[in-house]
């Protein structure tokens, strides 16, 4: 049996909320991919307490995980995972390396590729090894899609987010190798991670939201953005923006969604005075429903939606709103008198 | 060969400009529309931005920029409220006797508290009498030994009600002929500010008129000297007051083309935006051919007053040709707006207003036609 | 004092380019002559080294790789309070990835002289990568923390920092030198003064080709980075749009039908 290498490598992330959606979305696009080139995934995991979540990681696909293992590496500390993962790249010289772009993966992927002299693309929804064996990286960009390669240097590194790829059903039956690695001691930080600290969220969160409502620069100032709150209020909806919106200081930039921000599943999605950004546009993975209401009937948006309506946002939300409570009302009273 | 563009410099200037009238002045219009105030809070940002300093010289506390800066900055802050940009370029306006006439006691007593805003000034010289024709001016005075007594009323005077320091037009009561400017300040006796303007448009802006009785004023009070009062009240109208107007004109009238641009490309009739009909089309194409033009004519005559010559003629022009354009220009703007333009919600109800005001300020376009005929006759 | 240094990009105005679309006939980008502005984010960059300035002294140097345009950039970056600027300009830069980029500029910050700290924006409103300013760090071999929306011990060469995370923060000793990349909520950066712009016209811009920086051409532009973009793609969409009629009520009840035939109200 001929050793197959390991061509595919996944920087894998967990916590105490057990092991990242994003990290093991990219095991099973990296079983995919290594599929295509007949070799292996590997997987690194850098933390404390790892027994079960390596399992997991084999079941979603991966071939070997390694594992370190040491209270050296929580919290995250990023010149040390660095050096152990540049150290391990190095010995295994994978094809591929993917990130997931969480706080974390977006400081790392580019020290690695720093210290690796490697290419690195940003933002990826979509990774095809093409009929050279060479990985492309879609990205979105200017209202279309681009094409990037890195041919010559190794690895090729790409970061993705979280819902661009869908989760791999976990297959139990599935072997892999654990390897526990050995983690330097006494390595000296220059940027040490005192410690993270969890702020309390507000609102339906996005990523679990079956209805989202997104605003944009249409709403014109706060009073438009209060009034488009409402009515993903009215909707029980999770309440998105785009980055006009966060530029102007009316909502976070938690809240945005997008290539540089959140990629959200909902079932119906409702831009609200937004144009239709395709780096907008391109967050919102797969909706049933998408509706749109903007003023400019030239707008973008309106070529990328179910339903549009040509109404000054802050006039029809209120109008839209009003009807929604009056029929919520309404149906109360009915089932009332019945 | 004449270079046309603006230095590195004056576009950065331009862009400080924009930012602070975005951002620091478009806040206080609404107050100062429905309520026809709020000029303290405008003065308040002008002074905070530097932009009283700008055509001071450096050696009495101001920026020294000169005078195409002051127009950039007028343009700019005209694109958002016309009110503010008038007040400013009167302010201005009542500063530039003192800088080009004052004797270096003025210069040191005044300038320095110009600059930073603390004092402010403005120039009286219309009265009831008629401010086309300055020597018509009633307003006298009597040299009383060693100082003078004041008498007279001015009226439609901006910044009447808050300026510090009034440069004031007076005749000799003994002697048609002889005029004399005087810095009349508040809190001499006898020298209030009585009845406030609501004008039509430039709402906010304060305009009014004031009363002197008996008021002493003391020699050094004299701006250029006794009998020399007609050459300081024109020199200071015919280029910095027109000058100022120039640039409220070209930045309303920037606004309309802006209101109206924007307006066209979103509203849809026949299936398409109305800025694909040629009519609509028209009205656009003058308002841009007018601004076109009138930015060479004032910043013609900017770049010529900023060399050191008189200017009055080449700013008459400049000042006819850019309040005329903006007044059409807001009607047209309104015109394209259609059944919104007469809603008080679309600014352009406002532009169509402030224009009205714009054109008689610093002079009648009649009046200009007269000065312009003189300078082609002579 | 602290030497400081800001890198700074130049970038077609957000709100304009935001229209730039690539030609599904040409299958590349029209030729818009869109102005360059300084990067958003850079501002934030830029306000924190003049609030440390202006806090405990520094001397600010301003590192901007681009076009001769981009000139204007650095100027105005002066005439916001920094002290020098430098422009790295040379048709050689051209293409360069993040990596080519980072590499550049980390030349450049080495040519300058010693440095305490670099600050960067997170990211960039074009490229928006985030990777420059980690890049940057390595080649300097410098400490690096990036998202960083607080600064709460500046003092000495250790200093505290909070930085963006999941869910919350991270706070991170960072010892100098060390490079920082901002997040908005770090500053609210002051508005050009026209002091400051006339305080600029005695400043600095230095011009910087590859040869001045003494680095290789394989090392630069399009020669020195791994990635490269081989095609550029309309994307069609896959959705007919309905556009709902009639009056403004009338197009309330549509939605509000529709909106509950999919069971959300």
């Amino acid at each position: 049996m001929v050793e197959k290498r390991i061509s595919v490598f996944v920087i894998a992330e967990q916590g105490e909320g057990g092991i990242q959606p994003v990290s093991l979305q990219l095991i099973g696009k990296a079983r995919q991919l290594a599929d295509k080139l007949g070799s292996k995934v590997g997987a690194l995991l850098l933390g404390q307490n790892l027994a079960n979540v390596a399992q997991e990681v084999v079941e979603a696909g991966a071939d070997l995980v390694f594992q370190g293992d040491s209270d050296s590496l929580v919290p995250y500390q990023a010149e040390l995972y660095t050096e152990i993962i540049v150290t391990l790249m190095v010995e295994h010289r994978p094809e591929i390396l993917l990130i997931g772009s969480t706080f974390m993966g977006r400081e790392l992927a580019p020290l690695i590729a720093a210290k690796l002299e490697a290419g690195l693309t940003a933002h990826c929804i979509d990774l095809i090894i093409n009929n050279e064996g060479i990985l492309e990286q879609k990205i979105p960009a200017y209202g279309g899609m681009i094409t990037i390669v890195c041919p010559e240097k190794r690895p090729q590194m790409a970061t993705v987010a979280n819902g661009v790829f869908p989760n791999p059903v976990l297959d139990s039956t599935r072997s892999g190798e654990i390897i526990s690695m050995d983690v330097p001691e006494g390595f000296q930080l220059r940027a040490q991670t005192l410690e993270i600290v969890v702020e309390k969220s507000e609102g339906v969160s996005l990523e679990s939201a079956s209805v989202i409502v997104a605003g944009g620069a249409g709403a014109g100032d706060h009073d438009g953005w209060h009034q488009i709150a409402e009515l993903a209020d009215a909707l029980n909806a999770g309440f998105g923006s785009t980055r006009p919106a966060v530029d102007a200081g009316w909502t976070e930039l938690e809240t945005m969604i997008g290539q540089s921000g959140k990629m959200v599943n909902p079932e119906v999605y409702i831009g609200v005075g937004l144009s239709g950004e395709l780096q907008h546009m391109v967050g919102v993975v797969a909706a049933k429903i998408m509706i749109a209401i903007n003023n400019d009937a030239k707008a973008p948006v309106f070529e990328q939606v179910d339903y549009g309506v040509v109404e000054d946002c802050r006039v029809f939300v209120p109008a839209l709103v009003k009807t929604l409570k009056n029929n919520k009302a309404y149906a109360g009273r009915a089932t009332h008198v019945n | 060969m004449i270079d046309f563009t603006f230095t590195e410099e004056q576009e950065l200037f331009r862009k400080a400009a924009r930012e602070f009238a975005e951002t620091k002045i478009a806040p206080h219009v609404p107050t100062m529309e429905e309520t026809n105030r709020g000029w303290d809070e405008v003065v308040k940002e002008l002074a905070e931005a530097e932009m009283f300093a700008v055509t001071i010289p450096e050696e009495y506390g101001g920026l020294g920029m000169g005078y195409v800066a002051r127009l950039i900055a007028i343009e700019e802050i005209a694109r958002v409220s016309v009110a503010t940009a008038m007040m400013y370029q009167v302010f201005g306006l009542g500063f530039e006797p003192f800088i080009k006439f004052g004797t270096e006691e003025q210069k040191k007593k005044y300038l320095p508290k110009f600059a930073t805003g603390e004092r402010l000034a403005t120039v009286a010289v219309t009265e009831p009498s008629g401010g086309s024709d300055p020597k018509g001016c009633s307003t006298r005075y009597k040299k009383v030994k060693g100082s003078y007594t004041l008498n007279g009323r001015k009226c439609f005077i901006t910044n009447s009600h808050i300026a510090d320091a009034q440069v004031i037009l007076a005749v000799d009561e003994g002697n048609p002929e002889a005029f004399t400017t005087f810095i009349v300040e508040k809190g001499m006796e006898g020298f209030k500010p009585t009845h406030e303007e609501h004008k039509v448009g430039m709402r906010g802006c304060n305009t009014g008129e004031s009363e002197m009785k008996d008021v002493a004023v003391p020699a050094e009070n004299v701006l250029g000297g006794e009998g020399k009062g007609l050459k300081v009240a024109m020199a200071a109208i015919g280029d910095v007051g027109r000058g100022g107007m120039v640039g409220c004109a070209l930045g309303l009238q920037q606004a309309c083309l802006d209101a109206s641009v924007k307006f066209s490309n979103e509203r849809i009739l026949y299936g398409k935006p109305i800025s694909n009909l040629q009519t609509i089309q028209n009205k656009i194409a003058e308002m841009k051919i007018d601004l076109e033009a009138g930015r060479l004519l004032g910043y013609r005559a900017a770049a010529m007053q900023e060399k050191g010559g008189r200017t009055s003629n080449e700013f008459a022009v400049a000042k006819y040709f850019t309040t005329e354009a903006v007044q059409k220009a807001a009607k047209m703007a309104v015109d394209i707006h259609g059944g919104y333009g007469c809603m008080e919600e679309f600014p352009v109800t406002r532009y169509l207003r402030d224009s009205f005001v714009v054109g008689p300020s610093a002079g009648t376009s009649d009046i200009m036609k007269v000065i312009i005929a003189r300078w082609a006759l002579s | 004092m602290l030497n400081l240094v800001v890198c700074v990009k130049a970038v077609p105005a957000p709100s304009i380019a935001a229209k730039l679309k690539i030609d599904p006939a040409t299958k590349s980008l029209p030729r818009l002559d869109i102005p360059l502005v300084i990067n958003p984010l850079d501002n934030h960059a830029l306000e924190a080294a003049l609030q440390l300035k202006k806090k405990s002294g520094a001397h600010i140097t301003v590192i901007c790789m681009g076009p001769p345009p981009a000139g204007n950039i650095v100027r105005e970056c002066l005439a916001l309070g920094a002290d020098k600027g430098i422009l790295l300009t040379d048709s050689a830069f051209a293409g360069a990835d993040a990596y080519a980029t980072a590499y550049t500029l980390a030349k450049a910050i080495e040519k300058n002289g010693s440095v305490d700290v670099v600050f960067c924006g997170m990211a960039s409103s074009d490229g928006a990568t985030e990777w420059v300013g980690p890049e940057i760090a390595i080649f300097l071999n410098m400490p690096v923390v990036t998202m960083v929306r607080e600064i709460v011990e500046d003092q000495g060469d250790e200093w505290i920092v909070k930085a963006d995370f999941e869910h919350g923060y991270r706070k991170v000793k960072l010892k100098l030198p060390a490079v920082i990349t901002v997040t908005r909520n770090l500053n609210q950066p002051k508005p050009l003064s026209f002091s400051g712009i006339l305080k600029a016209r005695s400043k600095e811009i230095t011009e910087w080709n590859h040869e001045k920086l003494g680095i290789p051409v394989e090392r630069i532009g399009l020669k020195g980075s791994p990635t490269y973009v081989t095609e550029m793609a309309h994307l069609e969409s896959r959705r007919k749009v309905e556009m709902l009629e009639g009056t403004l009520q009338e197009k309330v009840e549509r939605l509000v039908q529709i909106l509950s035939d999919v069971g959300v109200v």
